[in-house]
Formats: C-alpha cells, structure tokens, sequence
C-alpha cells in the first residue's frame, strides 16, 4: 500500500510547507520560538493528542501515552514487537494527530544512506548543485523495520537523531523542530537483519512494546476496523507550533536536587548491579530525567516526582542494559531487573535516616 | 458546607480524641484548615492547669493527716508542691518541650528538697553535694524506720517528711505529665488516687472527709482546666449543652453513687476498721523483725508462722526471749532506746549494770534464729555470755539488750548463758528500799501523763504498803475480768499503737494485747515509784517434740516461737533482785510464781500448751540430735531484708510507670513538636517573649510539609502500615489508603483519605517542587483526621499498642538497641567472609603445586 521508500504520507499536502532544510548557521527551532504553554491548555493538548490514538489504536492507552512523553521530551522512540500487533500504526495515528510533516522510511538492505539524509543534484537549469533533501526532513520520521537497512544507512539516521541537523558534502542543514524519530523494530524475523548495536540503541530515548491487546480491545478492533482503516479518520489535534510550546513547557518543569540525586542513584545501582554487565550510560540518565519531566508535565505538574522517574525507567533504561550471562540465562529480563534495582534505590535517602529499618520491617511484615 | 460524618465509637477520652465528635453547627469541613481562635499559644493555661494540680495534690496530702502526726508537716509538703508546680507552668509558659517542662520539673523538685532539708550541707543551699547525700541516706533510712517500726499517726521526723514532699512532688509531675502532654486528664487521677491509698489503707477512719473533698474538688478543678483548654472542646463556644450531657452525667453519678453506697454493705470487711479488717496492709513484707511495739501488734495478727526460733534451754522455767526493752516514756511514741554511747562490744561477757543479793541460777539455753531478723537478738534474761554469733555485736549495760548495726538475727545460732536471781513471793517483800542500782531514766515519770493513769495508778495502789504489794496490785487490777485482750480492739477503736494517749485510750476501753498491758503495767509502776521498763520480745513456745543434747547439761526438750507468740511484758526493779518480770496480760505467757498470789495460784491463765507450763517434763524426745555447732553456720549473714527496700520499691514502681508511659509520652511529644503551630502572622506574640524565641518566627515553619510527612509516616507505622525507604511518596500514600488502615474513601473517613492526599501533595510540592517562599498550610487538622479515622478502623488491640507502644517509637529505639549487635553481626560476618577467601586462596595454591 504504501511506497517503499521515502513516501510523505500523503494526506497532509497542504501543510508541507511546514518543511523546509534549514540551513545550520541559522536561528534554529524552524523560526518560531516556542513559548511556554499554560497548564490548561497544555493539559487539554495532551488529551486531544491521546483521545485521538486511542481512538485509533484500542487498549493501548500506556503505549500512547509514552509515545508522547518521548515527542515532548524530545526523544526517538524505537518500538519493537512481532509483526501485527500495531507498532507502525502507532507510529502513525501520533503523527498524524499532529498537525506537522510526517515522511516514512521502509528500511530495506539496499537504503543507502542518502535516502535518508537527502544528496545534492546537479541543476541543469541553475548550474549549480542543488541539496535534495531526504525522508529525515521531516517533524516526525518513521523508520519501519530499522534493522533491516544496513549499518551504514541505520547509522545516517542515528546521526540526524542524535545531532539534529543532517551534513551533506560538507554543509549541514538543521532538521526541523519538533524532530521525533519513530523506529520500530521486529525481534522475530532475524533473518538478514543488522540489529542495531548497543550504541545505537542508546540513542532512542525509550523502547516500548506493543504487546497483544486485550480480548475487549482485540474485539473492538475487529469491529471498527473491518472496513475502513481508521487512520482514514484521523486529522491533525495540534499544530507543530502546539507542540513546540509543549516541548517548551516540559523543558521548563522543575528538576529537585532529591530527584536528580534519585536519577543517578538509579543509574548508579544499575552499573553496581552483578546482574548486569552493562549500566546506564551518563546520557541514559539524561534523557531518563527528560523522558520523567514530560511525564509530569503530562500529568499536570509543574515539578518531577520520583513516581514520574520509576514510571519511565523500564522503557528508557531497559534497551541499554545489557544482561550478565548468568542472569540471562536465568531467564531474568531487563525490564524486570530494571524494576528490581528500582525498587530497591531509596528515594530520599536524606529524609529518612533509618532506611535499613524500614526495610527490614517491610520485608519481615 | 455539609457536617463530618461521627463515628459513634466514643473510645479516647481528651482533647487528642474530641475531634471526631462533632457538634451539628461545627467542623466545617472534612479538612480544617487555619487556626482557630484558641491555637494562641500557652497563654493562661500552664499557670491555671498547675494551679489545679497544686490545689488537687495539696488536697490530697490533707488527707496524710494521721498518718502523720499534726500539721507541721504541711509546710514543707505546700512548699514543695507549689514549686514544683510553678516551675511546671513556669517552663510549659515560655514554650518548653514536653520532656524539657517534665525534667525541668524534677530539678526543681530537687532544688527545693534540698533548700529545705539540707540548706546546711549542699553548696548555697541549693546545689546537691556528696555531703547531701550522706544526710539523704541517713533520712531515708531514718524515714523507713518509720515506717517499718511505728505506728499511724506517725511523728513527721525529717525523713518521713522528706519522702512525703518528694513523693507528692513526684506526684505533681507525674499528675501532670498525665493531664497535659498525654491528654489524658482523666487519668491523671491515678496519681491523686496514689496518695490517698495511703491514708486509705493506714488510717483507721480512712481518707477523711476533708481530704477526699479536696482531692475530689481538685481533680474537678484539672477536668475543667483541660477541658477548657482543650483545642477543639466546644466548651468555650458557650453552646448551651445538650439534655444527653445532663442525663448521662446523672447516671453516671447516680451509679457510681449507687455502688459507694451499697456495696460495701455486701462485702464483709469494709465497714469497719482497715481493710482488710483489722490487719494493716504491710506490703514490704519481712518484718518480722519485730522491730518492737508495732510490728508485735501485726506479728500477733499475722496468722503466718514466720520467724521460727527454735531453742532449747535448761532452765526449769518457761523461758521468755527478751529483744530489746523500752523505757522512755515521754515522746508521741516510744521506741526502744538504744544508748549507742554507753554500748559495748563483745557480747561474750555481759555484767549488768546493778548488784544481786541472794541465789542466782545458771542456765544455758542454744537459740537458732531461722529467719528471725531483727537488729536485736532474742536472749534468756538476763544473758552473760552470749558465744557463737556472726558479726559485730554490742550490749547495753543497762537493759542488756544486744543489737546489732552491722548484721541481724538471721540465721544465727548461739548459746547463752543466763544468770537469773531465784525470786520469791518472800524476798520479793523484803525488797523494800529504794531502788539505788538503776539511772534515773527508769525511776522517771514522764510529764505528759494523762489524768485518767494517774487516777488509775492511785485508785489500784490504795491499801498496799509495799512495792511488791503494789506491782501485785497493778497486775491484778490489768488481770481483772474488766479488761479484755482483743487483738482487734485497739485497731478497731483507733488505739493501736504506743504511747500515753494510747495508754488513756487503753484504761478506757480496758481491750487491748500485750503491748497496752506491758505499758500500762509499766507507767503505772513508775507512777507508784517502782522502776519499770518494757521488754519486748517472745513468749515461751512450743515443744517441738525433739530433744537437744546441751553441753554438759544433758538433753532438753526443743521450744519453738515465731511471730504470734510476740510478746511485750513489763520488767519492774526490785533493789536486791534487779529487774523481775511480771505478766498482766491476760491469756498470755505464763505468770511467775513470785507475781501469782496465793488466792488465784491455781488459776494461771494461760492460752499455751499445758506441757509448756512442765518444761521439765522427762519427754525423751525420739531424736536427740547434737546441739549445732554455733560457728558452723557463723557464714550465714542472710538476705539482710534492707529496710531501704519499700523506697526503692516505689521508685521501682514510679519507674516501672514512667517507663511503660514513656512510648506515649516520646510519641506525643514528637507529634506536638512536628505540629507546632506557630501563632498567626496577625498576632504579636513574639514581640513580648523575643528573647526567649529567638528562633521563632512568624507563620508555620518551612520545612512544616516535612514535618507533617512523617508524622503521617509515623502514624501509619503505629498502625501497621510502615513506609519503605525505595517508596515514593506518592506509592507510599496510595499504599495507605489503600489498605485497610484507613478504612473506605468514601464516607466515614473521607476525610482522612482527603487529608492523606493533601498531606502528600504538600510535601511532594515542598520536596520535590520549585522553592515556595510563602508558608505551608498547617498540617494538624489534617493529622488528626487522618488519625481520627486510622483509630476508627484499628480494632482496639491495635489502637491500644498505636497509642501505648507506638511502633514508631519502639522500633525505633530497638533499632538503636540493637546497634551492637549488628556491629558485631557486621564484622563476623565481614571476618568470616575473610577466612573463606583466606582459606580458598590457600586451596587454589595448594591445588596449583600439587599440580606442579
């Protein structure tokens, strides 16, 4: 149904004009600067923004929901799970309810990296090279099956994703502001695969899951699903410039020292773990913190809790761990590991001074 | 808005627990918040509440009147009680922490004990020195013998003063440590009913109508003044009460009335005398020492067979131990006096102080105290030797009684060897001059004596002629048919004791046992010019059935006594004869031959084992068992039953008290303190007492959001629902509320779950939030809410151990507790670990030569 490569989602031609290559030495953040947005109003985004994917994608209201803390937090979201169960769909329904440009990669083993990034052609009319730019310009970018496409080309996009800006024949051009890379991967068909390597997982904020959806939901989905396809109905809730200000905003909630001590007191137990034999990487915890700001500010708070970390952690930290064999072996998960060291950091460890107490009358009780 | 729901459980008592009980124009929402018109700070309330404890213990210590003799005691005790009061509000007004207004109290408890009873000998008066407490110890111990050797009333010597200010002072504190930090006013009248136990249980006519009126208005007095001020009492509203308060307080008082009144009537014992009828309560217990006069009333009393003598003597007669004699008889009460300067060591020869004319016999009788203690030893009179004693003893050359200050009677065997003059009816009437081998302090007729012994001494001696007819005369008159012995009559008619008055009570009422008999017999004697004293000691006892072989003397039967065969009798001088015993109680020992007159020889009443009037008798005992060897058993110094044992044992019990009181008093207090609400920024308090609060300020503190999270944490540790260190705030309280701890979120304790909810956000946003300049709201609604409904749906096992033995707390010192044990856990663990690795490293290089 769709193109194999570099198609725009076809839907939207009239706000194309949103794209446009920037070139590096400009102002940045595509012009406008994005103000910050009242709580109300942020809120009520937020809700249109979700309503609408879940109108679309039924039962997967905490996958929804996490696609947009990492938008907000500015982050690349990799989804990974068998085929079918709606990685790419929800990968679209978010662009889509976000009035922005929107391209889509299907990557394959013969992408090469400038169909990524874009390649400068030579104009015969003008004489001059001309920078035709790639399927990464683009506010929200989907890579469908990114394991798919070569090192090389995987490595192009994780460039953009991890710089902002793509360089071609010497000149950088800046990517627009929202940028949100949507990959999704299937961990199923190995096959002819690269998987992408440790360093490069490290660069997607979070990694979710689909999983199957429920028997209700799985219903309602054949019910509603039958004829049309339901993104058909789908129409932007938000402009860019609503999302660059909500953007704005999450930058803008308050970051405790009790919380940052909380981060990288997480980060620490994770290195210190026996049963890892990879930790949390410095920038791990970085966009851990960022992934927990715009889950409170998506929760209508002004300021990060410790719930809003812990909320967050299995899906930011969980793809950049890397298991101890034995604990691999012993069928641990690192989702679940991640959970247990969790658990296990204090919270305040300041406030309160008889932790070993509390504990061990929370675990003989 | 709409009312809170009640919760119809009225458990709690107190201003703490008053909130949940709410009147229908009041608690406008679930949630109070503000302060109210009345979270002013201390204002009048110290000085009122420790007026009204003041007034109630002063009440009560009226009714120690009788226990201890007149009224100068009362000084020193409202002295004493004033400022321990004063300093309570004093400390409580200038905004003390709890346990710092209670220590503070102490202290000036202290100061003011010492200022009144040791200004000589403590630094300025004031400050307590090692000196101090020599003269402490010398009080106590003159205090607890008192106690342990007088009767009610007592003279206020200024030990027993001591001990009464300081426990009353005890008192104030603990009433009030009771009334206001623990809120429990209520309660507090434990510490009243404390005192008034003794009167109760001492005092023949009881507390008195006096003391119990004023105990009565003075607890009256603390009821009010914490209900006054409670913080959420509806009292001051000035909403007229309700009917139901009227009704339940007339039942409540018509029962209670109900119950004084008539139940007495169906238990026997309550209606007259001390209860238990007629025998004072002597909860220190072993003191058969018969220290004299007193513990003899009680002794015979006791139906217990404690402080078993046995002896065996070779005297023909009846053998009477003697302890100790008495022989002042002035003073409110008389006591043996012990002539310390005139005593001389080394009881192994004894010569008594005046001459004997005439036939003297030689006896030889061997003693085994048992568990006798007393400091006096029970000997044959009158002793020469006495051989075979452990310890340190001295004699009196003047009664020959011989004491003991180091050790005591206990488990001591001995054998005396006794002289006694052979006294006849004859040589007793030629015994007509006047007395010349005694002091003068045995001829000495005191001045206090009542009309009515004079008139008896007169009216019994008319007609006689000469000392002898008249010591006769003077025991025939105390052997009459008027006078009866009655253990219970002296108790019962408020003469129990020693003493003049008692003596005029005694010739009133003519009932009494030995000791008003010997008194009366002696005071009479001297009245008549006879030289007398009071011995106080045994009656002759009961055969055992064995026999002992003594040395040299062939074998004689075995003699029991213990406690009720105490005994007091006179010993009157006769010049010639030294001091001769004669018996006037009636059914009691055995009378003399020389004091039977011919007309009634044959009638010697006695209540003894007829062979016991034939000690001679030739009963071969089956067992004749070689006389113990004295010193064997010389190592015996026994559980000497210190007589300082009754004071520890109260400060035992005041520990025992604050000890189990402390958890709640700990808790209370961290609650107050984390809740303290500072005064409202309208009012300037602290402009008048700024030097005092320097680190005060105006609104509720900053960290006030901190403090009240763990308050909530605490409380959901006391009731079972403790937090965990990798807890958020947010999990913890979700945790809480969901739990059954505080019950359903609608409804009944919606306004716990809203106060925990709010709680969290606040410090959630406190914590983890941008900096707030501007203060917190005040969390003490709020916590008591939450409390409110934690106690609404704790059953009561677990309310009761949330309020008494908070976990919070005790964990919290256990944790402390057992920080040795850990640190030991910790480093065997730790050497252990060492070892292993030691000992692998030492396997692997094994492994790698063997290899080799």
């Amino acid at each position: 149904m769709e193109s194999k490569r570099n198609s725009t989602v076809d839907d939207t031609p009239a706000h194309r004009q949103g794209f446009s290559a920037v070139p590096a030495s400009g102002t940045g953040l595509n012009g406008h600067k994005a103000k910050v947005m009242d709580p109300e109003r942020f809120h009520e985004a937020s809700e249109r923004i979700l309503s609408a994917i879940n109108k679309v994608i039924d039962g997967k209201a905490d996958a929804a929901k996490l696609a947009l803390t990492v938008l907000l937090a500015q982050g690349h979201l990799l989804v990974e799970d068998v085929p079918g169960v709606g990685k790419t769909l929800l990968a679209k329904t978010l662009a889509r309810t976000i009035d922005c440009t929107v391209s889509r990669i299907q990557f394959t083993p013969d992408l090469l990296p400038s169909d990524v990034t874009g390649v400068s052609i030579y104009n015969q009319s003008s004489r001059l090279f001309e920078f035709r730019p790639g399927a990464v310009f683009a506010n929200i970018v989907i890579g469908d099956e990114i394991n798919r496409a070569s090192a090389k080309t995987q490595s192009a996009l994780l460039e953009c994703m991890e710089e902002h800006q793509v360089t071609v024949d010497g000149t950088s051009y800046r990517l627009a502001e929202p940028f949100m890379v949507v990959a999704t991967q299937n961990p199923i068909e190995m096959e002819g695969t690269y998987p992408l390597p440790e360093a490069q997982r490290d660069r997607f904020m979070a990694r979710i899951s689909m999983g199957y959806p429920d028997m209700d939901s799985e219903i309602e989905m054949l019910e509603t699903h039958q004829a049309i396809s339901p993104l058909s109905k789908v129409s932007a809730v938000v402009t860019a410039a609503d999302v660059a200000a909500m953007i704005a905003t999450v930058q803008q909630v308050y970051v405790s020292q009790a919380i940052k001590e909380y981060t990288v007191a997480i980060g620490r137990a994770t290195r210190d773990s026996a049963r890892l034999r990879l930790g949390a990487s410095p920038r791990s915890l970085l966009q851990l913190l960022r992934a927990a700001k715009a889950t409170a500010a998506l929760d209508g708070r002004d300021f990060v809790l410790p719930d809003d970390v812990i909320t967050v952690s299995e899906s930011v930290l969980a793809h950049r761990i890397i298991l101890d064999r034995k604990a691999a072996s012993s069928g641990d998960t690192p989702q679940g590991i991640i959970r247990s060291i969790v658990s296990g950091v204090a919270v305040s460890p300041d406030a309160v001074p008889d932790t070993r107490r509390r504990e061990s009358l929370r675990h003989s009780g | 808005m709409t009312t809170t729901p009640v919760r119809d459980r009225g458990s709690g008592s107190g201003p703490g627990r008053g909130s949940a009980a709410s009147g229908p124009s009041q608690s406008p929402g679930p949630v109070r918040s503000g302060s109210g018109p009345r979270r002013q700070g201390p204002g009048a309330f110290p000085w009122v509440i420790s007026a009204a404890i003041a007034v109630a213990v002063l009440g009560t210590a009226l009714s120690l009147n009788g226990v201890l003799r007149g009224w100068a005691w009362y000084l020193p005790v409202a002295t004493t009680v004033i400022v321990v009061a004063l300093a309570l509000a004093a400390l409580r007004w200038i905004g003390a922490k709890t346990l710092v207004v209670s220590a503070g109290a102490m202290a000036a408890l202290i100061l003011i004990l010492t200022f009144t009873f040791f200004r000589q000998r403590s630094f300025f008066g004031l400050i307590p020195t090692s000196e101090t407490m020599e003269e402490l110890r010398r009080l106590i111990r003159r205090a607890s013998d008192t106690v342990l050797s007088e009767s009610a009333p007592v003279a206020p010597n200024a030990g027993i003063v001591l001990v009464t200010c300081a426990s009353l002072g005890l008192i104030v504190i603990l009433v009030d440590a009771l009334a206001v930090p623990l809120s429990m006013p209520a309660t507090s009248g434990l510490g009243l009913l404390a005192v008034l136990v003794v009167p109760a249980t001492i005092k023949p006519q009881s507390v008195g109508l006096a003391g119990f009126l004023a105990t009565g208005a003075g607890y009256a007095m603390i009821l009010a003044a914490c209900q006054w001020f409670a913080p959420d009492s509806h009292a001051q509203s000035g909403l007229p009460r309700g009917t139901g308060h009227l009704r339940r307080t007339a039942i409540t008082g018509a029962l209670a009335l109900a119950i004084a009144v008539f139940l007495p009537l169906a238990i026997p014992g309550f209606d007259r005398g001390t209860f238990p009828q007629g025998s004072r309560l002597n909860p220190w217990g072993a003191s058969n020492g018969l220290n004299p006069m007193i513990t003899l009333g009680n002794s015979l009393r006791n139906p217990t067979n404690e402080g078993r003598i046995v002896y065996t003597s070779s005297s023909s007669r009846p053998v009477y131990l003697r302890s100790v004699t008495i022989d002042r008889f002035d003073g409110e009460s008389w006591s043996p006096d012990d002539r310390n300067s005139t005593r001389r060591v080394g009881p192994a020869r004894i010569t008594p102080g005046y001459g004997i004319t005439g036939e003297v016999t030689r006896d030889i009788t061997s003693v085994d105290s048992g568990q006798f203690s007393s400091p006096y030893l029970p000997v044959p009179f009158a002793p020469e030797s006495v051989t075979g004693l452990s310890g340190q003893w001295t004699w009196d050359p003047a009664t020959l009684s011989i004491k003991s200050d180091s050790s005591t009677s206990r488990n001591q065997q001995y054998i005396v060897f006794s002289t006694a003059p052979k006294i006849t009816a004859a040589s007793l009437l030629q015994a007509v001059q006047a007395p010349v081998g005694v002091p003068d302090e045995f001829k000495q007729v005191p001045a206090n004596v009542p009309d009515i012994v004079r008139r008896t001494a007169t009216t019994v001696a008319a007609g006689t002629t000469n000392p002898y007819g008249r010591a006769l005369a003077i025991q025939r008159y105390l052997r009459s048919p008027d006078f009866s012995y009655s253990l219970q009559a002296p108790v019962q008619g408020g003469y129990d004791g020693n003493g003049m008055s008692v003596l005029a009570d005694f010739l009133e009422q003519k009932s009494g046992y030995c000791v008003h008999f010997a008194s009366a017999m002696a005071v009479l004697a001297r009245l008549e010019g006879i030289p007398s004293r009071i011995a106080v000691g045994f009656a002759p006892g009961r055969m055992t059935g064995d026999a002992v072989a003594l040395a040299g003397q062939g074998s004689f039967q075995e003699y029991e006594v213990d406690a009720r065969d105490a005994h007091a009798w006179p010993e009157l001088y006769f010049e010639g004869l030294g001091w001769v015993p004669f018996e006037p109680t009636p059914s009691r020992g055995v009378v003399p031959d020389y004091a039977t007159e011919q007309s009634d020889a044959g009638n010697l009443s006695t209540n003894l084992d007829p062979n016991v009037l034939l000690p001679t008798a030739p009963a071969t005992g089956p067992a004749v068992s070689p006389l113990p060897a004295p010193a064997a058993a010389a190592g015996g110094e026994g559980a000497n039953s210190s007589p300082l044992t009754f004071l520890y044992g109260a400060l035992a019990v005041v520990a025992a008290v604050l000890v189990a009181l402390s958890p709640r008093l700990v808790r209370s207090g961290v609650r107050a303190r984390r809740l303290q609400q500072r005064s409202s920024p309208g009012e300037d308090r602290n402009a008048r007492r700024g030097f005092l609060r320097r680190r005060r300020y105006q609104g509720p503190p900053a960290n006030a959001p901190e403090l009240a999270w763990a308050e909530l944490q605490d409380l959901a540790t006391d009731y079972g629902v403790p937090p965990s260190a990798s807890e958020t705030p947010r999990r913890f309280s979700a945790r809480l509320r969901g739990s059954s701890a505080l019950g359903e979120p609608e409804g009944i304790d919606d306004a716990g779950h809203a106060a925990v909810e709010s709680l969290t956000w606040d410090f959630e946003r406190h914590r983890f939030g941008r900096p707030l300049r501007q203060g917190a709201q005040p969390a003490a609604d709020r916590i008591a809410a939450v409390r409110a409904s934690l106690q609404g749906n704790a059953r009561w096992l677990k309310r009761m151990r949330a309020e008494w033995l908070p976990p919070s707390v005790t964990s919290r010192w256990g944790h402390i507790a057992g920080w040795p044990f850990r640190l030991v856990g910790r480093s065997v663990a730790g050497a252990t670990r060492a070892t292993g690795r030691g000992l692998r490293r030492t396997g692997q290089l094994l492994l790698r030569l063997g290899r080799r």
